[in-house]
């Protein structure tokens, strides 16, 4: 019983709130920028009249551009299953821990890339051999980061970890935790294709990464691959706040009050997160494509350098 | 108290690898004004510290005369510099970002092999921050010899001065008084004299790439 009220409130919540981050950052920039900007909502909008709308394939290509749009909308499910939304609901299955977690969005990302590869047009090409450039670089300072806290939580499971956080109270006044933190940061800047990196408002051909991989898809296909898109970017940024801003530990009540509590304080952080990931976007510029790689170094760095700090500090 | 020292000798530690990773001369002068800030910072913490604890005031001095000197003074002298000198070279280092910022990355590791063994005063809980002070000394002599131009060699220079201090005021919490002014004294007379060998280095070779320094050999 409780594994299925788990589960559906796992798939609510990322599914449901996913496009609502993009539509935070949209606003942010539009204000910034002192225009208004889409509708909040303007994300779900476009999903419904996507979905609505009828397919257009390629008739040369083959299989894989059919299935890829559910194989990436399910591995992106998939890996939120693992990473938990609230703390406050234990499931009985601890199958899954983080190292599961990147190898199913690694499965999404192989699809897409193959699926970009698939119709032979030169856009995807390219896209996808940036985006195996960007992901296979970017990759090692995922895990350096997620062992670390592992190392210190003696587990690599989800819920082992964040409840090992909860009891160290404030992570954030910590000299390893700081260091994965910034680290966290630059993954999901990356992972998600936000502005240093990749520009997702744009569609000019020379500077796409993950747009010039979507060009092919059309109608319910292009509305999964968003979707997808976007709820990858909802279990980094949930990774982020539940594993560094841990707040389950000062809820007062106890019950179903307590995991209404919970989600909401998790919304919050997640609303918190996306102002600042677009105030990132704002201040910077895009990176040139061979800069990439000094900005990996730099984050993978930072992670070895919380790794070392551990045994620095030793505690 | 003692878990934001940690957090800020980190802190400083990372704004040595930004330093690193940074290419342009005015991001070099922005990333060494947040460092001084954040050593200013650290200064104040252990002031306010001191003050609570023993009544005395100089670590409280010493942070204005750092916000004074390090973060308003010389970033600003450094930039009148930057903007009198025309850029003629393009790329700035011998090595590429990557592999400079692996080597910051092996100075912090061997740092560690080398202080955390040693034995003497500063053995058990001060080994920690020194760690990390050593290495930014190390550092700042690595940026030092990893440029090309001028200015980046003197924020190299500003560097491991930072790097002095900290690791001097983590290990002793707090240096006598009138050997930080002395300190702040010879470095405000080094940036100023540095700054006006910038402008004839370009009078004379019109440009500040040190490398042309060897046009002067007969």
């Amino acid at each position: 019983m409780i594994n299925v009220v788990y589960a559906v409130i796992q798939i609510i919540v990322l599914v449901l709130a996913a496009p609502l981050v993009n539509g935070i950052i949209k606003k942010v920039k539009a204000l910034t920028q002192k225009r208004k900007g889409a509708p909040l909502l303007q994300m779900y909008y476009d999903l419904i009249k996507m979905f609505k709308k009828t397919v257009v394939v390629s008739d040369v290509s083959s299989w894989i551009l059919k299935v890829t749009p559910y194989i990436v909308f399910s591995t992106a499910v998939a890996a939120g299953l693992l990473v938990p939304v609230t703390t406050l609901i234990q499931p009985g299955w601890f199958t899954g821990d983080i190292i599961l977690v990147v190898a199913i969005f690694a499965l999404g990302r192989f699809f897409m890339m193959l699926a970009a590869l698939d119709t032979a047009s030169t856009f995807g090409g390219m896209g996808s051999s940036r985006e195996a450039m960007i992901s296979s670089l970017i990759e090692p300072s995922i895990l350096v980061t997620l062992f670390t806290i592992g190392l210190i939580a003696k587990s690599t499971s989800l819920f082992p970890i964040m409840n090992f956080m909860k009891s160290t109270g404030t992570p954030l006044i910590h000299p390893v935790y700081i260091t994965a933190f910034i680290t966290f940061f630059i993954i999901i800047i990356t992972e998600t294709s936000r502005i240093p990196v990749d520009d997702p408002s744009t569609h000019l051909e020379l500077t796409m990464v993950h747009e010039a991989m979507l060009l092919e898809y059309s109608g319910r296909n292009l509305a999964l691959m968003e979707l997808g898109a976007a709820i990858k970017q909802l279990v980094f940024i949930t990774l982020l706040v539940n594993i560094f801003i841990p707040l389950d530990q000062f809820i007062g009540v106890t019950g179903i009050a307590a995991v209404a509590v919970s989600l909401g304080l998790y919304l919050i952080k997640v609303v918190c997160v996306s102002i600042i990931i677009a105030v990132i976007e704002v201040n910077t510029v895009k990176l040139r494509l061979f800069s990439i790689p000094n900005l990996a170094a730099l984050s993978f760095i930072l992670s070895f350098l919380g790794f070392l700090q551990y045994f620095v500090f030793g505690r | 108290m003692s878990d934001y020292l940690d957090i800020l000798s980190v802190l400083i530690l990372l704004s040595s690898f930004i330093l690193m990773a940074n290419k342009r001369t005015k991001s070099h002068i922005r990333t060494f004004r947040i460092q001084a800030a954040m050593i200013a910072l650290a200064a104040g913490i252990m002031g306010i510290d001191s003050l609570y604890k023993e009544g005395q005031f100089d670590l409280l001095v010493v942070c204005a005369v750092i916000i004074a000197i390090k973060v308003i003074y010389i970033p600003r002298l450094l930039k009148k510099v930057d903007a009198n000198v025309e850029y003629k070279v393009e790329k700035d280092f011998f090595l590429n970002i990557p592999i400079l910022i692996i080597g910051c990355c092996f100075i912090v590791v061997f740092t560690y092999f080398s202080i955390s063994t040693s034995e003497g005063i500063n053995a058990g809980t001060l080994n920690m921050r020194v760690v990390n002070s050593v290495s930014l000394i190390l550092i700042g002599l690595f940026f030092m010899i990893s440029r090309k131009k001028a200015i980046g060699q003197i924020v190299g220079f500003l560097v491991i001065e930072n790097g002095i201090f900290v690791t001097a005021m983590f290990a002793t919490q707090g240096m006598p008084f009138i050997v930080d002014m002395g300190m702040f004294i010879d470095l405000l007379s080094a940036v100023m004299i540095l700054g006006v060998m910038v402008f004839k280095i370009n009078e004379k070779f019109k440009s500040v790439d040190i490398n042309k320094l060897k046009n002067l050999r007969g």
